[in-house]
């Protein structure tokens, strides 16, 4: 199933990709074929190769229908996992905004809580001096500015 | 012969200078370090401690990332003995013998053999380095624009065909890391192409955002799971960590086979340390006179494949230095830094940055050796590091993914790029779709059409140019023969199973 809808969606991506393409405007500076040739062949390599997997998934299917039972750590694993980019994204949000320390602290100490679960002070104490050792690497031996946010005093 | 001999002496004199030795000794422990991490393997590894080396002086931050790739090769037995998992991809054909070594008490034999095997296919592989990669890139200047795109191709060709068990998820990651190198102002035509309107994206997606993404984000999902499952059985190393004479009398000629599978393997582009550890595994099988004792504990199905893959990394250097063509993901990641540094590896590596290049391959030479008292004497001590529990490490391996993307050119935008490509990474792995070829495709979209453009230019549009020299056209039809032959042996391999089922099916 998953791999009928990878066909699926390579092909579609393949032609919104060939779209994409033929709608550049057409220059005469750009060589003898221009910026579309290159990216129209990569846009047909990706159709066939979305009209190879069908081939090959028709293949196997014809080889072997084993059902494979669904693994209930693998869908516990899919929601942390989609929580944890959802938390990343809000994380990623607040990084300029609230400061590099504030946001990272809460971010790492938020995650550590939830696997590491029941050891507070050794949580707090790896989500803090991660946090201001990474800062201090970046800002005083690299010469990285990260942003301070509301600590900006 | 006698360049190579002078370039040496004049790299060691670089590699020996106290900078020098302390990058390549962090850069080596680092590896050592990841390799103890099971799922964390080397791309992901050389990814997340890219940004760090952004602004540092060019030849000791490549030591350093060299150093990371190598340890990473030399200490992944570690967690295949000891735990029955591979610290990378590379080693888990060690984990077939070292696991059931480890069960007999012979943890520590197990683990000096994999060390002095590293450490002889190292050296042995470094030598062959000195000595192949200026001659190479001496003849690899007599290639043109139609050369290099039929080069190219060809190891795109390969890496698609030969990694995963799918042609056609193959060539959809290499497609799709062709069309992302395509985004953003083509450089002939000074147009944006594909940037949908966002600002950001008018430079391109950077490498780096990509490989921390796809390698070091996705590795979390991995991560979650084993964190889920439950914790892992460690074998502890009693005992000296050393073997019997019978043991090295075994091991010895199978170190000397496996390092000359693992160079060439290393050398062709795309078939990576994973493949030159099952060849010279296969091989040493065969030529065993105890080929049942093979998946029961036998010492030379640990020194085999241990060798194979630290003298393929040596082998893969040739490639990018002599060539600019990477042969593995994890080269392919060390050819993203070069550019980063504003240095492209190549033929004219050799003249334009001789310091930088007989420094680095001398630099291998001593991290060899470093890594052989870190891997022997400290084994007990490093393995303390599969203690770590993989909830903190986790969280710190996204902390470090972070403030190092962000670092790169100070862009929450490059954050959310990377967020995006985690979730590609984690998708690719659930649908058994290879990372490498994907990675291959965003380093070498630019040159590549770069020298197809090139080509058509000096054609005035005739694409026969691209066959019009032996060189190209031979490296062509060999793309051509790699796309078939996959595709038989996919088909034939497809056929076994359904006889296999069909039989089965009657059996029951």
């Amino acid at each position: 199933m998953g791999d009928v809808v990878l066909g699926v969606g390579v092909i579609m991506g393949a032609a919104v990709y060939l779209y994409a393409d033929a709608n550049l405007p057409a220059l005469q500076n750009g060589g003898p074929m221009g910026p579309q040739a290159f990216p129209a062949l990569i846009g047909i390599g990706l159709l066939v190769s979305g009209l190879l997997l069908f081939g090959e998934t028709w293949r196997r299917r014809r080889a072997a229908a084993v059902a494979v039972p669904a693994d209930p750590i693998e869908r516990q694993s899919r929601r942390i996992l989609a929580a944890m980019t959802a938390w990343t994204a809000l994380y990623y949000f607040a990084f300029e905004r609230a400061g590099y320390v504030v946001a990272t602290v809460v971010y790492m100490f938020a995650l550590l809580a939830f696997f590491n679960r029941g050891r507070w002070w050794v949580n707090a104490a790896c989500a803090a001096g991660f946090t201001l050792a990474a800062y201090l690497l970046f800002t005083a031996f690299l010469q990285v500015a990260l942003p301070r946010g509301i600590l900006d005093f | 012969m006698l360049a190579s001999w002078q370039g040496i002496l004049h790299g060691l004199g670089i590699a020996l200078l106290p900078a020098s030795l302390l990058y390549t000794l962090a850069g080596v422990f680092i590896g050592t370090m990841i390799s103890h991490l099971p799922g964390i393997g080397p791309s992901a590894g050389i990814a997340l401690l890219l940004p760090v080396t952004f602004g540092m002086d060019p030849a000791p931050a490549l030591m350093m990332l060299a150093g990371i790739y190598y340890g990473c090769m030399y200490g992944g037995a570690v967690t295949a003995i000891l735990i029955n998992t591979p610290g990378d991809a590379a080693a888990v054909m060690t984990v077939l013998d070292g696991y059931p070594l480890a069960r007999k008490g012979r943890a520590g034999a197990a683990l000096a053999i994999a060390a002095v095997s590293s450490f002889i296919a190292g050296t042995l592989g470094v030598t062959a380095l000195t000595f192949v990669a200026m001659p190479l890139a001496e003849f690899a200047l007599k290639f043109g624009p139609p050369e290099y795109f039929a080069l190219m191709l060809f190891a795109l060709t390969t890496v698609s065909t030969l990694t995963g068990d799918s042609l056609a998820k193959g060539m959809i990651s290499v497609f799709l890391g062709l069309a992302i190198s395509t985004i953003g102002i083509d450089l002939q035509s000074g147009r944006p192409r594909f940037t949908m309107g966002v600002p950001e994206l008018q430079q391109g997606v950077t490498f780096l955002v990509v490989v921390v993404g796809l390698f070091a984000l996705s590795e979390v999902g991995r991560m979650v799971e084993d964190t889920l499952r439950g914790t892992l059985q460690i074998v502890r190393v009693r005992g000296r960590v050393w073997f019997t004479r019978e043991e090295w009398r075994r091991a010895f000629p199978a170190i000397l086979r496996g390092t000359g599978v693992g160079f060439f393997c290393g050398a062709a582009p795309g078939l990576g340390g994973t493949i030159s550890a099952m060849l010279a595994y296969v091989a040493e099988k065969r030529v065993s006179r105890h080929p049942e004792e093979f998946g029961q504990g036998a010492i030379e199905g640990v020194a085999a494949p241990e060798a194979a893959v630290n003298a393929d990394t040596c082998g893969a250097f040739v490639h990018l230095l002599a060539l600019g063509i990477p042969a593995s993901g994890s080269t392919a990641v060390i050819m993203g830094a070069f550019i980063m540094y504003g240095i492209q590896p190549g033929p004219m590596l050799f003249q334009t940055h001789p310091d930088l290049v007989w420094g680095l391959i001398a630099s291998m030479y001593v991290g060899n050796l470093m890594l052989l008292v870190l891997n022997l004497p400290l084994v007990g001590l490093f393995a303390r590091i599969l203690y770590v529990p993989p909830g903190i490490l986790l969280v710190i391996i996204l902390g470090i993914a972070s403030v190092g993307v962000y670092s790169f050119e100070g862009s929450v935008f490059n954050l959310y790029i990377a967020l995006l490509f985690g979730v590609v990474g984690y998708v690719f792995r659930k649908l058994d779709i290879p990372k490498a070829p994907l990675i291959f495709g965003v380093i070498l979209g630019g040159r590549i059409e770069q020298s197809f453009r090139q080509s058509l230019t000096l054609s005035g549009g005739d694409p026969r140019i691209l066959v019009g020299s032996p060189l190209a056209a031979g490296l062509l039809a060999l793309a051509a023969v790699m796309v078939v032959l996959s595709f038989w042996a996919k088909r034939k391999a497809a056929a076994t199973l359904a006889r296999g089922e069909a039989g089965a099916d009657r059996t029951a």
